[in-house]
C-alpha cells in the first residue's frame, strides 16, 4: 500500500496556493519578515526579538498551520465534492497522509523557516537562538496542522474551534493558568527550543514530554482525520 | 402583472385559459423599503446570536458572550466583596483585554451575515425584490453592527451596574461609562466594517474567519510589537504613529487620550489625539463605502 498518492498531494497543492488563499499564506510570514527587517535596519543587534516569539510563535505559526490545514481538506467538505475523491478506489488514510503532508510542508515553508529567518535577520551574532526557534516552531507547527487537520475532517467549525483552541486555552488561559502547559502545543515546541539555546524560555514540561505529547498529538491527529474520512457522512449547511 | 388570456376573473372556468387559475392575487397593502431593511436587520441581528437557526449555531455566538461577561461577575465579585474604591479593571480597558473574544466573535459571525447568501445564490432573490442593494448592505452591515455592540456594551452595562449598586462615586462612574461606550461604538463600527468587507470577499468562510482573525489580531500585535520597540529605544512617536494602522491599536490610543488608563504609547499631542480618532471615524465610512461598492456591482452582475 502506498502512503502518498501523487495525484492528491497535486490537488491538494493546488487547493493551498491557488488564488488568494496562497496570496494570504504568504502575506502572514512576509509581514513578520518585514518587519523584522525593518526594526532591525533602525534599531541595533538583538533589539526587538520579541516579533519572534510574540507575532510570529503565537499568532502567525498557529494561524499559517490553520490555514493551510483548512484549505486542503475544508473546502472539499464545505461543497460536497469530497465524496468524489473518496469514491476512488484509494485509502482514506493515503488521502488524509497526502493531505497533511501538502499542509505541512506549507506549515514549515511558510511559518517555520520565515522564523527562523526573522531570527536571524534581528540578531545574526547568535544564530544558535534562530535555530532553536526555527526547531520550536518546527515541531509545533507539526502538531498544529495535525491537530487542525484533524478538526477539519470532524466539523465544519473547524476554523473556529482552532481559532478557540489556540487564542483562548493556549492563548488567554494559558497565560493565566500555567498547567495548561501540559496540554498545549505552543509550549512542547518552546521545550524543544528552549533544548537548544538557553534565550528561549523554558516552560517546564520536559523534553521527553513535549516530544512525546507532540508525536501522538501529530500521529493520532492524521490517523483520526483518515478514520472520518473512512467513516464519512455528507451533512447539509446549518 | 398583465394577463394575457381572456380573463375568466377568477370567478369559474373559462375554456383554454390556462393561466389564470383563479387564485386570489394579493392586494393588503405593501410595505415601503424602510419595512423590508428593517426586516432584514432584525433577521440578520438574530441571526449573528443563532437565533432563528439551528441549535447548534447558536452554541458559539452564546459561549462567546458568556466568556466575555465571566470577568464581569468575577471583578464585581471582589468589587463588592473586598469594598474596593474603584473597579480592578476600567471600562474601557475591559474590551482590550478581551479583544481576542471580541475578534473571534466578529470573524465567525460576519460570514454568517455576509457570506451565506452570496455563496448559495440567495442574494439574487434578495435583490429581485424592490430593495437596492446598498439597503442590503446597509441592512446587513447594521445587524452585524448592532451584534457587536451587544458584544461590547454587555460588559460595560454590567461593570456599571455592579460599580453603582456597589456604591462607587456616581458622577465619575457614569462619565468613565459613557467614554467606554464611545470607544466601543467606534471600536465596532471599524471592526464591523473591515469583517463584513472580508467575508463579503471571500465565500468561503473558513478562509473569511482566518483573514479576519489575521488582519485584526496579527496587525495588533505587529503594531505592538512595534510600539514596545520604540518605547524601549525612547522614541515613543514612531509608536504613537503606527497605533494608526490597527483597530486595536486606534482604540488603545485613543482610550489613552480619552481616559488615565495606562498603554503603551499613548498619543501625545492635541494634533496626534484628533488624528486617532478621526481614522478610526475614517476606518468605518471607508469600509462601509467599500462595502456598498461591492454590493453595488455583485447587483450588477
Amino acid at each position: 500500500m502506498t502512503v502518498l498518492n501523487p495525484t492528491i498531494l497535486r490537488l491538494s497543492a493546488q487547493a493551498l496556493l491557488g488564488r488568494r488563499r496562497g496570496l494570504v499564506l504568504m502575506l502572514i510570514p512576509g509581514l513578520v519578515l518585514v518587519l523584522a527587517v525593518v526594526v532591525r535596519a533602525l534599531t541595533e543587534e538583538g533589539v526587538g526579538y520579541d516579533i519572534v516569539s510574540e507575532v510570529g510563535y503565537t499568532l502567525a505559526l498557529p494561524i499559517v498551520a490553520l490555514l493551510a490545514a483548512s484549505a486542503v481538506l475544508g473546502p472539499e467538505i464545505d461543497d460536497g465534492s469530497i465524496v468524489y475523491l473518496i469514491a476512488k478506489p484509494v485509502p482514506r488514510h493515503a488521502v488524509a497522509v497526502s493531505k497533511y503532508v501538502v499542509a505541512w510542508l506549507a506549515t514549515v515553508a511558510l511559518g517555520a523557516f520565515p522564523l527562523f529567518l526573522a531570527g536571524v535577520v534581528l540578531d545574526a551574532s547568535e544564530p544558535g537562538r534562530a535555530v532553536a526557534w526555527g526547531f520550536a516552531s518546527l515541531v509545533s507547527g507539526t502538531a498544529y496542522t495535525a491537530l487542525f487537520l484533524g478538526l477539519a475532517a470532524l466539523t465544519r467549525h473547524a476554523v473556529v474551534i482552532g481559532l478557540l483552541y489556540v487564542l483562548l486555552w493556549e492563548g488567554l488561559l494559558g497565560a493565566l493558568l500555567t498547567g495548561i502547559r501540559w496540554l498545549a502545543i505552543g509550549p512542547w515546541g518552546l521545550q524543544v527550543g528552549s533544548a537548544i539555546s538557553d534565550a528561549v524560555d523554558e516552560p517546564g514540561t520536559g523534553l521527553t514530554y513535549a516530544l512525546l505529547a507532540a508525536l501522538v498529538v501529530t500521529a493520532g491527529s492524521v490517523w483520526f482525520a483518515g478514520d472520518r474520512l473512512r467513516s464519512f457522512t455528507l451533512r447539509g449547511d446549518e | 402583472m398583465a394577463d394575457p388570456v381572456p380573463s375568466g376573473g377568477g370567478r369559474g372556468p373559462v375554456s383554454g385559459a390556462i393561466y389564470d387559475l383563479g387564485y386570489r392575487p394579493y392586494d393588503g397593502p405593501r410595505n415601503g423599503l424602510g419595512a423590508i431593511a428593517w426586516a432584514l436587520f432584525v433577521e440578520g441581528f438574530r441571526n449573528a446570536f443563532g437565533l432563528g437557526r439551528s441549535g447548534r449555531s447558536k452554541v458559539l455566538p452564546f459561549l462567546l458572550l458568556g466568556i466575555n461577561l465571566l470577568p464581569v461577575v468575577i471583578i464585581v465579585g471582589v468589587l463588592v466583596f473586598i469594598h474596593l474604591d474603584e473597579l480592578p479593571l476600567g471600562y474601557a480597558a475591559y474590551a482590550s483585554r478581551t479583544q481576542v473574544l471580541l475578534s473571534i466573535f466578529v470573524a465567525a459571525q460576519a460570514p454568517v451575515l455576509f457570506s451565506r447568501d452570496l455563496r448559495h445564490g440567495t442574494i439574487a432573490l434578495y435583490l429581485a425584490r424592490p430593495l437596492p442593494s446598498t439597503a442590503y448592505a446597509v441592512a446587513r452591515w447594521a445587524s452585524l453592527l448592532a451584534a457587536t455592540l451587544v458584544f461590547l456594551l454587555t460588559p460595560i452595562l454590567a461593570l456599571y451596574l455592579g460599580a453603582v449598586l456597589g456604591e462607587l462615586d456616581f458622577g465619575e462612574q457614569t462619565a468613565a461609562a459613557l467614554k467606554a461606550a464611545l470607544l466601543a461604538v467606534l471600536l465596532a463600527t471599524g471592526l464591523t466594517g473591515i469583517s463584513g468587507l472580508i467575508a463579503s470577499v471571500s465565500v468561503r468562510r473558513g478562509f473569511a474567519v482566518v483573514a479576519t482573525i489575521a488582519v485584526l489580531l496579527l496587525g495588533n500585535g505587529v503594531v505592538t510589537a512595534v510600539q514596545g520597540i520604540s518605547e524601549e529605544q525612547s522614541r515613543p512617536r514612531i509608536g504613537e504613529v503606527a497605533g494608526l494602522f490597527s483597530p486595536y491599536s486606534l482604540y488603545r490610543g485613543a482610550m489613552g487620550a480619552l481616559t488615565d488608563e495606562r498603554v503603551l504609547t499613548p498619543p501625545t499631542g492635541g494634533g496626534l489625539q484628533a488624528a486617532y480618532f478621526g481614522v478610526m471615524v475614517a476606518l468605518a465610512l471607508v469600509s462601509l463605502g467599500a462595502l456598498l461598492v461591492r454590493y453595488r456591482r455583485l447587483a450588477g452582475r
